[in-house]
């Protein structure tokens, strides 16, 4: 499903370049739940950004699925995000001034795919995720544990393949979390592949296999 | 790349940002009603300058007093050249000219301001001492009564025909240039208000003594006591309206008041095609009864000839408005645009990160900034041709006119506006990384 080969990343700031990706190898099966744990700043929102095509590496290669995705034109980024790959944030990301229907229903409106009956698809989303009655309201009015379910379902919309979470509880009590990743679970049974980014020794445990990101490289 | 869907995006972008949009919109529709009303001014004002200029038909010629100053290629500069000089033009030098070959007629205007008295009104208006032809050639049409006759100029008699607004006052129906000698005759002027919207209700005159015509009354002018003949149908237009004269013949003028000198008079050729010979004519037949040169002979092709270069000045002036009004509205509106650019760019982070292409994003925010200019420009269209409205069945001193192409040339314009100050804010959106953009707080 995933497989980083030796991957570098770069930041330049003025004319200090720090490494923060050191040669990174990872290969991560079909189906599979890992979990990336690492300190702040040593680098795992700079991974994720790097496998959800976010970012460019700056050396390696990164296959996704079959595809290349190191060697992609920006457009067949777009497409690959839109398809394959579905983020939660540990910030929601929500856009403020759309309904969570309209939140939910975005990566249909940019879908290439012709899926049909898109409306019911976001109501049942929705309902799955217990939130159906929140469906007209503004991301503002929801507590933080609804916000999470509302990217999560939006996450899902489109059917992809690989679900990639940074700190998907870092911004929940210890209750809503729990539910949250209980929700990951149920997700993973139904057969996504799932890599969650995290500080919280819980919230690795519940995945099948925990990498460590010390100095830029996995361990 | 789905137009509509994007179409769609920025619909919806402007509606959730409904607040800024309304007032970034405000510039276009103040801007764009600027451009509409100036234009249909302009215009307007043109429009009633070629007509009262039109009213000198092509074989007439006006005999003006002063001397018309020639410009460097040989043309009567009519803008600045008409001194205010006291007029040497008499009734002697029209009849001179009635001698020169071709001339069909000579109608002169000998003019002064004075006061008519009618039932204890007093009505300030303008004398005018002319010929029987006066209607003819001033397009006046008669809405009661009959202009004088070449006897009744031959007699002196003791005639006038009455100008519309002059008759309203005389009337008491209107009270427009009204004098009042003594304050005494004030409450005899002016009707209570209750009074007036009463009239109106009832159609013209709920007070029983008011009468509907002068025609065939004795008018007051200087000590003097004239017949009223005729009344003028209202004729209103800039400048030179008939609506506040009194006209009466030149020969009673002459002989009843101290008047002597006249205004101007104008010359009719017998055939277009005579029009040249007859101006060097006209001009020589003054000129031997005129010790030097203290008059103008003005054809009606050099009066068009100063008109258009009155119109030109209108048209550079307002070139120069509409660029101005329309590139401060659509800076703008593109400032408001990049900033809400910055503003939304974890917005666009998110969007890019659920798929959104490129020239997707780019749609977006090109299409809110054009629709937001059309939708103002619309609006400040709608709001210039309502004023334009609103004016034209308010007030008759000149008409404002707005021509087709300067509404769609305004659409067009709003149109370039979006489309050319849309692409720096999209450009600026699409450039966005989304990995940075999502970080951003
Ligand atoms: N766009 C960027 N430009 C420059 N430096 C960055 C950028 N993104 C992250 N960094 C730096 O890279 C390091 C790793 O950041 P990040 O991947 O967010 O760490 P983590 O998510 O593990 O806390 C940090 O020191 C951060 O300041
Ligand atoms: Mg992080």
């Amino acid at each position: 499903m995933i497989e980083l080969r030796d991957v570098r990343k770069y930041y330049r700031s003025g004319n200090r370049k720090a490494e923060i990706l050191r040669g990174v190898n990872l290969q991560v099966e079909p189906g599979e739940y890992v979990a990336i744990m690492g300190k702040s700043g040593s680098g795992k929102s700079t991974m994720l950004n790097l496998l959800g095509a976010l970012d460019n590496l700056d050396s390696g290669t990164y296959e996704l699925a079959g595809k290349s995705v190191h060697r992609m034109s920006r457009g067949r980024r777009a497409k690959l995000r839109n398809e394959e790959i579905g983020f939660v944030f540990q910030h929601f990301q929500l856009i403020p001034n759309l309904s969570v229907y309209q939140n939910v229903l975005l990566p249909l409106t940019y879908g290439r795919k012709r899926l049909r009956r898109k409306k019911s698809r976001v109501l049942a989303l929705l309902d799955e995720m217990g939130i159906s009655n929140k469906k007209n309201q503004k991301p503002d009015r929801l507590s933080g544990g609804e916000k999470q379910r509302v990217a999560i379902a939006r996450a899902l919309v489109n059917e992809p393949s690989l679900i990639l979470a940074d700190e998907p509880t870092g911004s929940l009590d210890e209750e809503t979390t729990e539910s949250i990743l209980n929700l990951f679970d149920r997700v993973h049974k139904n057969g996504a592949t799932i890599v969650v980014i995290t500080h919280d020794i819980e919230v690795a445990e519940r995945a099948e296999r925990i990498l460590h990101l010390q100095n830029g490289v996995l361990v | 790349m789905k137009l509509f869907t994007v179409f769609k995006l920025a619909c919806f972008g402007l509606w959730s940002n409904r607040l800024r949009v309304l007032s970034a919109m405000m510039g276009v529709v103040i801007g764009m009603f600027a451009v509409i009303v100036l234009t249909a001014i302009a215009i307007g004002v043109k429009d009633t300058l070629m007509k009262q200029m039109g009213s000198l038909g092509a074989e007439q010629i006006l005999v003006l007093p002063g001397r018309v100053l020639d410009t460097a290629n040989g043309q009567k500069d009519l803008l600045s050249g008409l001194t205010n000089v006291p007029s040497t033009l008499t009734y002697d030098d029209a009849k001179a000219i009635e001698g020169v070959p071709n001339v069909k007629s000579v109608t002169p205007h000998l003019e002064t301001i004075t006061i008519a008295q009618y039932d204890e009104k007093n009505v300030q208006s303008v004398l005018v001492g002319t010929s029987d032809q006066y209607s003819r050639v001033q397009h006046a049409n008669l809405s009661e009564g009959r202009f004088f006759t070449k006897e009744e100029q031959a007699e002196e008699a003791k005639v006038i025909v009455l100008g519309n607004n002059i008759h309203e006052a005389l009337l008491g129906n209107q009270e427009v240039p009204v004098e009042n000698e003594e304050s005494s005759n004030e409450a005899v002027q002016t009707k209570p208000i209750w009074k007036k919207v009463l009239d109106k209700l009832l159609g013209e005159s709920a007070s029983a003594e008011e009468e509907a015509s002068l025609v065939g009354k004795q008018v007051t002018i200087n000590d003097e006591s004239f017949e009223v003949i005729g009344v003028l149908a209202p004729n209103a237009t800039l400048g030179s309206s008939t609506d506040n004269n009194i006209m009466l013949p030149i020969e009673t003028a002459l002989a009843t008041t101290d008047m002597k000198n006249l205004t101007k008079m104008i010359v009719e050729a017998a055939s277009i095609q005579s029009v040249d010979e007859v101006d060097g004519a006209v001009f020589n037949a003054i000129k031997t009864q005129h010790s030097e040169i203290d008059f103008s002979v003005v054809k009606q092709d050099q009066m068009l000839g100063a008109l258009g270069k009155v119109t030109s000045i209108l048209q550079v002036m307002l070139f120069g408005i509409t660029v101005t009004a329309l590139l401060i509205s659509g800076t703008g509106i593109m400032n408001v645009m990049v900033m809400s650019v910055r503003e939304r760019t974890r917005e666009i982070g998110i969007r890019k990160a659920l798929g959104a292409t490129t020239s997707e994003i780019m749609g977006q925010f090109f299409f809110e900034t054009l629709l937001l200019c059309c939708i103002g420009g619309a609006v400040g269209i709608g709001l210039g041709y309502a004023f334009i409205e609103v004016w034209n069945s308010n007030i008759e001193i000149f008409a404002l006119v707005l021509p087709m192409w300067a509404v769609k040339l305004a659409l067009y314009t709003t149109f370039g506006i979006g489309s050319l100050f849309g692409i720096y804010p999209a450009l600026k959106a699409a450039r966005m990384k989304p990995s940075r953009a999502l970080r951003f707080e």
